[in-house]
């Protein structure tokens, strides 16, 4: 028996027109199959003759034809009007073939063996179909891409006595790439991350949403290091163990709770809930005392900052512990780092070594410290030596990966000293932190 | 750049040969080959990676993703990773999870 399926506007699905054609088919031997477009997205049939009421527009139906191409073919389909002869002539002339109320039996089986033999010799709806879901699918992505955009901070807090410049340029229209900088424990501390969520598109788009959220969220809401659960507690004396010895505690505390619940929490998220997916992101996150210069850091398997200072030496930031997200059971500790007058740090994504050239060379990391130790000690004009290079090097072959970089420098002058973040307007109001209890210094 | 896979099981152990690079175009094919394996039963890999001459973060996430869809303790080895590629895989910190020879 041959089987019909009739695709119907969802608003109306057994509208006079619907019925008088579902009584029609069944006269005439078919096996009649009602469904609304919603239907399709689980259920894969395969019918002989596939009509679609016009009354979902031109879009929509060949969107729904574009489900029924299997191995380059598609059932015979056949447009039929719902009552709007206006939206069916639309179609029409849009290459579908059509059947017109009044649907009587023989009539119909009649039209629909011309539409047969028509249909052979007319791929007018396939590629219609295929370039609908071309602009759907551009359209999604433009929207991703907007979305994607608002997970970036809108402006970046202003700090006396230093400079921020972040970039971020994605290698498609969404990117697993991000950067962060805003401040935590009321204002005193500035936080910066730059992360890389493995591999590229929309999959690493979806976990850079996340992770970002997770590691922001959970920074802006942890106050003192007591307040963390015992396994950050854990890590901090592990961490502090270390060369810095127990006196550098009550200096490094006020940002290194939020720090380390930030990165040990998001890795327990993901290791919970996301395993199995696995994804992952390798981060620096670091937090700043601007008064101080001291930065304590945790570098999640990320490829090591540089510092450079006002001298011209450099120092790298290696990894303090895994990306995040790739054990269940991974342990971070922390580094530290002093910034004095004139010296910058610098961050980056993979993205700016693994850069290649049309001979298939890296970028590699000896070239970016080349290009770092020859550019002055401002932010924006280490980002745009860098982005310079990078460019220069690439010339004409394809940006293969996103590209992010964060540039902190202090200024050479030694005026400021007592000054707390100034923020924007936007990031103070994002920041509902009460006064705690007062500065351990 | 050319990439190419190549994979023989025998017994519970399937080996995969790698050549070329591995990166976010070549990556899904790899997933695929390791979810037929998983299909298959095994419960060790191993990876030939000699002629593997770069691995990008979407190859490193190949390796979470077979050591997440392998049954629990199973092993995974590398076997003649080049020192551009473990360096990649050491950063990272999966080196902890799999086996590199």
């Amino acid at each position: 028996m041959p089987t019909a399926l009739v695709v119907t506007e969802p608003a109306d699905p057994t509208s006079p027109a619907v019925l008088e054609l579902d009584g029609a088919l069944r006269a005439e031997g078919f096996e009649v199959e009602l469904v609304v477009p919603d239907d399709l997205v689980l259920s894969h049939p395969h019918p002989d003759l596939l009509l679609i009421s016009a009354a979902l527009g031109l879009q929509r139906m060949a969107l729904v034809s574009q489900r029924f191409l299997v191995d380059g073919r598609m059932p015979t389909i056949v447009a039929f009007p719902d009552d709007d002869l206006g939206a069916l002539e639309e179609c029409v002339r849009a290459g579908f073939d059509y059947v017109t109320r009044p649907f009587l039996p023989g009539l119909l089986r009649s039209r629909a063996n011309s539409c047969w033999e028509r249909w052979q010799l007319s791929t007018a709806v396939e590629e219609m179909a295929a370039l609908a879901s071309l602009r759907e699918y551009e359209r999604e992505l433009r929207i991703a891409r907007d979305i994607q955009a608002g997970f970036l901070p809108e402006s970046l807090p202003r700090l006396d006595g230093w400079e921020i410049a972040a970039s971020f340029r994605p290698a498609r229209q969404v990117a697993g790439d991000f950067y962060d900088v805003f401040t935590i424990v009321n204002g005193r501390r500035l936080a910066l991350v730059v992360a890389d969520v493995c591999d590229k598109g929309v999959g690493a788009a979806l976990f850079m949403a996340l992770i970002r959220t997770l590691l922001r969220h959970t920074a802006e809401h942890t106050g003192y290091v007591q307040d963390v659960g015992d396994d950050a507690a854990a890590s901090l004396d592990r961490a502090l163990d270390g060369p810095m010895g127990e006196s550098a505690l009550p200096l490094l505390s006020l940002g290194a709770g939020p720090l380390i619940q930030a990165v040990v929490g998001t890795n327990r998220y993901m290791a919970r809930n996301h395993l199995k997916q696995a994804y992952f992101a390798t981060m620096f996150f670091g937090v700043l005392d601007p008064c101080s210069g001291d930065l304590v850091y945790i570098n999640g398997g990320h490829n090591p900052p540089i510092v450079v200072r006002a001298d011209g030496r450099q120092t790298l930031l290696p990894p303090t512990g895994p990306a995040v997200g790739i054990l269940a059971d991974s342990s971070y500790t922390l580094g530290h780092v002093q910034l004095g007058p004139g010296d910058a740090l610098f961050a980056y994504t993979d993205g700016v070594v693994e850069a290649r050239n049309a001979a298939h060379g890296l970028f590699g990391t000896p070239r970016l410290q080349e290009v770092l130790g020859a550019s002055g000690a401002h932010a924006e004009g280490l980002l745009a030596a860098v982005d310079g290079a990078v460019r220069t090097f690439v010339g004409a072959a394809e940006q293969s990966d996103d590209i992010t970089t964060l540039a902190l420098t202090r200024n050479p002058s030694r005026t400021q000293r007592r000054h707390s973040p100034r923020n924007t307007a936007r990031n103070s109001a994002r920041n509902p932190l009460p006064n705690q209890a007062p500065d351990p210094r | 750049m050319s990439f190419t896979m190549k994979m023989n099981v025998e017994g519970d152990t399937a080996t995969i040969r790698l050549a070329g690079e591995l990166d976010g175009s070549s990556a899904p094919d790899l997933n695929d080959l390791v979810t037929q394996a998983v299909g298959r039963q095994v419960g060790r890999l191993v990876l030939l990676l000699d002629e593997l001459t770069y691995m990008s973060s979407a190859g490193v996430r190949c390796l979470v993703f077979a050591h997440q869809k392998l049954p629990r303790g199973s092993q995974i080895t590398l076997v003649g990773t080049k020192p551009e590629v473990a360096e990649t895989i050491r950063l990272t910190g999966f080196d902890r999870s799999i086996v590199m020879r």
